[in-house]
Parts: structure tokens; sequence; C-alpha cells
């Protein structure tokens, strides 16, 4: 189970949806959540695959002005672990109602901020002990701060006016990287080209692979050709 | 020993950040002279009032001696925003893994030399140490730091080289400044305890903290938060009017046909997605 490249879909409600369903699947999780501000736009999205009865009582008690995970978790640059957050009588209160629905305190949020003050909280939880989370968030953290960023860029730029404005721009060493990928190079062989370390041609890609809104260096290269920003020979 | 304080806990520490504002200040400003703002003996910018997250070092006298400041690489930070000069006008990295470090500065005057844990050698070493290991707690793998020649002088010989660099160094006044490039291994963290003798957590535990803390902790103000959240999802009338009205102002002061164009793109734009309610007005004659 590989988790879904949302660039490609339509990004429709469900397809939000079955991203979140793949990402606890693949990384031993129980439920995750998206919740973003997009003040370009002025628009709110949230969406999440917690039980049904679950997210229509959180509603019915307005937990979303007073979630902790959400608001407070918001201040951070870092990934917050909830275990941060439990002296918070708002969270107590919060993981009381959820716990009949079998929802743990073990869990994190991961804040992403976009270039136009634009705020992303991706969040997962899994019902095991502090001990077992600790080992699992050391694991997937890595790799959730990526689908988080995927996540908040896409549903960023699913809007007309942040489209318009967040056209990819590529660094001069970004696109010169990717074009000898293109090319058939392997990492070493970029680094030796240019005569940089192989560690500076990997965060570059990184890069490339984040402002193109890319899962995979293949992706990554496919559409920058597609954008005319690099010319395969 | 090393605390983090950031938008969570920055509220506790207030006493802490100003002792910290102040060191910047004295190195920023004075030492190294940067064109930075200072007010009231405090070096403090735009990048301050994003909730960064802060790793300061406090000597036994509970007093700042060392500091660093951390941001994120996929929202505003100071090479995409006021360091672009040492990008020459390029696009910065963007990555969820890699996290951007300035104003790293250790208080010269509080320190002495030698090598012991008073030391400007240590102090040093243990903010570096301290830093990459916050971030690689966070999930971070790479950091690209803004520093001097100086600081990369240091960074050399503590066996902790930059691995890369991005831009060109470029003088920011009284020293030139450049951008290079750490990985967060663990491998790099060792390097560093070893060469300084650093042993055991560097963090200090709960109480040492509470120890620092502001004497009342003011309740964190989510008000900014609530109103974006409970905004709803379309703009309403008066947003609606004044977007209008700026598109209308573009296209007024058009000096050119291009310019003109541009304005009508963005006013197309804006309809598309429906934020304003007229498209062309009839004052955009192109």
């Amino acid at each position: 189970m590989t988790v879904i490249d949302l660039s490609k879909q339509p990004n429709a409600d469900s397809d939000l949806r079955l991203f979140l369903d793949t990402v606890c699947e693949t990384h031993e999780l129980d439920f995750a959540a998206y919740a973003g501000v997009n003040p370009i736009a002025q628009t709110v999205h949230g969406f999440v695959n917690y039980p049904d009865e679950w997210q229509k009582l959180y509603v019915e008690q307005g937990f979303q002005h007073r979630d902790p995970t959400l608001l407070t978790a918001a201040r951070s640059i870092a990934p917050v672990d909830w275990v941060r957050l439990r002296q918070e009588d708002s969270f107590r209160t919060l993981f009381r109602a959820a716990h009949d629905f079998g929802i743990a305190e073990q869990g994190l949020t991961i804040p992403v901020r976009g270039p136009y003050g634009d705020i992303g909280l991706f969040s997962v939880t899994r019902n095991c002990s502090d001990k077992e989370w600790g080992l699992l968030k050391k694991k997937i953290l890595g790799e959730m701060q990526h689908l988080a960023v995927h996540l908040h860029d896409n549903v960023v730029r699913s809007h007309a006016l942040t489209r318009a404005l967040t056209s990819p721009s590529l660094s001069a060493r970004e696109t010169e990287i990717l074009q000898w990928v293109a090319a058939g190079k392997t990492q070493q062989d970029v680094a030796d080209i240019l005569n940089i370390s192989n560690r500076t041609v990997e965060v570059h890609l990184r890069s490339s692979r984040s402002k193109l809104g890319a899962l995979t260096t293949s992706q990554a290269v496919g559409r920058a050709i597609g954008l005319g920003l690099i010319h395969p020979n | 020993m090393i605390i983090v304080v950031d938008g969570l806990n920055r509220d506790r520490y207030g006493r802490l950040l100003d002792e910290m504002f102040a060191l910047r200040a004295r190195v920023f400003g004075k030492r190294l002279g940067w064109e930075v703002d200072i007010k009231d003996g405090k070096e403090i910018d735009q990048f301050d009032a994003l909730d960064p997250a802060y790793v300061i070092g406090v000597n036994d006298n509970g007093k700042v001696v060392s500091c660093v400041r951390a941001l994120q690489t996929t929202g505003p930070h100071m090479l995409s925003d006021v360091f672009s000069a040492i990008l020459d006008g390029d696009q910065p990295l963007r990555s969820p893994t890699i996290w951007e470090s300035t104003r790293f500065c250790v208080d010269t005057e509080a320190l002495d030399r030698g090598k012991t844990r008073n030391s400007v050698s240590y102090a040093t070493c243990e903010l570096m140490a301290a830093s990459l290991e916050y971030a690689q707690e966070s999930g971070i793998s790479d950091i690209v730091t803004v520093i001097d020649p100086i600081m990369d002088r240091v960074l050399k010989r503590s066996d902790c080289a930059p691995y890369g660099y991005v831009g060109k160094t470029t003088p920011m006044g009284k020293v030139p400044a450049m951008a290079a490039l750490l990985d967060c291994s663990d491998e790099r963290i060792e390097k560093i305890r070893n060469f300084a003798g650093i042993e055991g957590n560097v963090f200090m535990d709960e109480d040492a903290a509470a120890a620092l803390a502001d004497p009342v902790a003011p309740e964190i103000d989510h008000s900014l938060f609530d109103a974006i959240m409970s905004a709803g999802p379309q703009p309403d009338a008066e947003t609606r009017n004044m977007l209008e009205q700026y598109c209308h102002d573009q296209a007024s002061a058009a000096q050119s046909r291009d310019e003109l164009h541009a304005a009508n793109r963005l006013a197309g734009v804006l309809f598309e997605a429906g934020m304003i309610n007229r498209r062309k007005p009839k004052f955009f004659v192109c």
C-alpha cells in the first residue's frame, strides 16, 4: 500500500479522505485529520477519518474552538506530541469525550506553514502505550512531515487564486540538478559533475520535489518537463 | 544547560527572551555591525513575530549565554525574504525536512576562553549539538544556516564542517554572511560532543525550566486563530469591495498595455475564484 499522490487527483473530498486512510494503513495509525486556513482565499478546510459519531459530537460541542491539538499546536514550528498538551484543561475535556470512541491520547500534530500565511495542521493518533507510541513516532516522523506538506500544498493549490500565485520556482542549482537526473545521471554522478557533495545534491532534489508537489524524484522530473522548467535532450 | 522556547511556551519565558534579544543586539548590532533594528537595547525582527523556535543556552546562574532561532523553510523565513542577496536573487530551498537556522550567537563577554563548561568553545558546541538534536527529534534531517566566515571557521575547527553551501558569500555589514548546510545526523552530533567533551542530556529538565519561568503565566491568546478559523468560506461584502477597488486602482494606475493586461488578469483570477462580483467593471478599458 502506497500513499496516493494528491496532485494527480481531482481533489474531491473523497480523495482527501482516501489519502488519510492510506496514511493510516501504511504507517500503523488509527486516525488522521487535516485542518487548514488559507488567508488569501479566505477559506477553511477540514477533513478527518474519525468515526462519524465522534465528528458529530465534536462539532456539536464546538470543540474546534478550543481543541489544543489544533489551536495550540498551530504556534509551533516542530511537530507537537500531544503529551505536551496533556496539562491543558481543554485537552482533558476533549479526550475524556474522545475516549468513548476509541480515540487515544497518543498522537501528534504537524503544523505546516506556507508562504502566504497559510497554515495547515495534520494530526495522527494511535491507541497504544506511551512507549510504543514513542517508537512509532521516531520511525514515521520524517515521512509524516513530507505527507503533511504534500497534503497542505494540494489543498491550498486547489483554490484558483493561490494556484495562480504559487507556480513552482526552482533555483538555478535545482534546475541544473534535475536536468542531469532527467539525462539519466545518478545522484553521485551529479555530485561529481558539479563538484559538490552527494548530500547537497540530495537536499536540492528534496527541495525540488517539495516545490513541484511531487512525492518522488521521477514525478518531479516529469512535472518539471511538463512545466517547461527543464528540457530533456 | 539548554532550553527550547517556542510558540507554546514563550509566554512563560519573557525574561529569557528579553535577555536573548539583548544578546543578539550586542552581537549582531555592535560586534558584527549587521544592519539590524535595535529598540530598547533589543534586536527583534519580523521573523520573531512568527513564533519561531529558539534554542537557548543558560549558565548556572540562569543567565542567557547563547541562542539560535529556527524557522520552517516551507513558509516565510530569512533566506526567502531578507537574505535573498546571499542567494543572488535565486530561489531558496523549500522542504518539510529542512529548517533554517539564524541569529546563532554566544556571549563572549560572559564566557571565558579555554575549554571549561563556562567557555565560549563549550557553549558554542553545546548550542550546536542541542539545536541539531532538537531538529532531529522533530523529524528534520538538514539545516540551512546563515553564518559569517568566523562562525564557518568555528564549525570547521569543532569537527562540524558544513557539507555544502548555497548561494554566495555576501557583505552584511562589517563582515560577510553565507548560507551553510548541516545534516542533523547522529554522526555529526557525536563529533561535536566529542570535540567539546559534552556528555549526557544537554536539555534542562522540567524543574530547572520551571525555575527560569516568569512569575505569572498568562493564558495563551487564541483569538487570532479563532477569528481566522471562524471567518467562513468566502470573503465578506467589505473584503469583496476592497478587492474590487484594488483591481480598479491597479487598472487605473496602469502605465502601459502590459500593466493593464496584468491588472485585468488578476481581476479575472479573483472573479474565477468567486472572490469579486464583477470580472470587468465598466472602467476597465483594454
